[in-house]
């Protein structure tokens, strides 16, 4: 085999390889990561949302959460006990958060999803990491997230977070 | 951790000190949360099978009043006395200034200990 046969396969199989890989279904694991970065770009908020853009940012906030839902919230100096029950009161929440703060940027970090063995439940652990406008420090907070394939989409349907230390 | 760490700063963490001996008192170490990007700095005031309490800020290990030098800002904390178990160990920082609600604290397992703080 020639030097330049050899290379031509190789370019063929890198393109093969390229090509498999895109068209490759995404692993569970991949597809609720991707999603959770989604919610957490949505939670976010910068100085200048449109006001028409933070109704709809919060409503596609709420779409990624099931019906039947549960948010539990606790960051000691910051949160104390919220929950929420309804898409009504997380759409609230998101919208007030939009309202009384001039910018939030939420980042999740370290995001590890273990998929059940039925492929129809998972649960996600994960550091966020948030930034609110006019606070000198952020605030870190585990989170665990649990999730459902429902009708084909990993809904969320319960989100608390954890003591780290408690 | 102030005073005795600063905020903002860069500091070192040998993640190897765990691997061949124990945890000690007054060791200031790095706890994992969901995994590495982010960590607590803390240092150990309680160790596993001990009976840990506040009494104006202070930690009372045992009934004992723990000598703490690095603290240095009093506080009047108020924690009634807890049990270990077998793998946990107490956290608290040394910036006892703070409301006690807003200060980051607790009981953890041995296995969320990342590394120990080089000073």
């Amino acid at each position: 085999m020639t030097k330049s046969s050899v290379g031509k396969l190789a370019v063929l199989l890198a393109i093969a390889a390229g090509i498999a890989y895109w068209f490759w279904p995404a692993s569970p694991e991949r597809i609720i990561k991707k999603q959770l970065m989604e919610v957490a770009k949505l939670a976010s908020f910068g100085p200048s949302e449109a006001p028409l853009a933070k109704l709809s940012n919060s409503q596609k906030l709420t779409l990624h959460f099931a019906n039947e839902l549960e948010i539990l919230i606790d960051v000691p100096g910051r949160a104390h006990q919220q929950v929420f029950h309804s898409h009504d009161e997380l759409l609230q929440a998101a919208m007030g958060a939009r309202s009384t703060l001039g910018s939030l940027q939420v980042e999740f970090l370290d995001i590890n999803v273990t998929v059940g063995p039925d492929k129809t439940t998972a649960v996600a652990d994960l550091t966020a990491r948030i930034f609110i406008s006019g606070d000198k420090d952020f605030i870190i907070q585990e989170i665990k997230i649990s999730l459902r394939k429902i009708e084909g989409e990993w809904l969320i349907y319960r989100l608390e977070t954890v003591k780290t230390l408690s | 951790m102030l005073p005795t760490y600063q905020d903002h700063r860069v500091n070192f963490v040998n993640m190897l000190a765990y691997r061949y001996s124990e945890p000690k008192r007054g060791d200031v170490v790095t706890i994992k949360l969901a995994g590495p990007s982010v960590m607590f700095m803390k240092r150990i005031v309680g160790l596993p099978g001990e009976t840990i309490a506040f009494h104006r800020g202070h930690a009372i290990i045992n009934g004992e009043p723990l000598n703490e030098p690095y603290v240095k800002n009093p506080c009047d904390w108020e924690i009634p006395p807890r049990t270990l178990g077998a793998d946990e160990y107490y956290f608290v920082g040394d910036n006892r200034s703070m409301p006690e609600y807003d200060h980051t604290k607790g009981v953890a397992p041995r296995a969320r200990i990342a590394g120990k703080v080089l000073l």
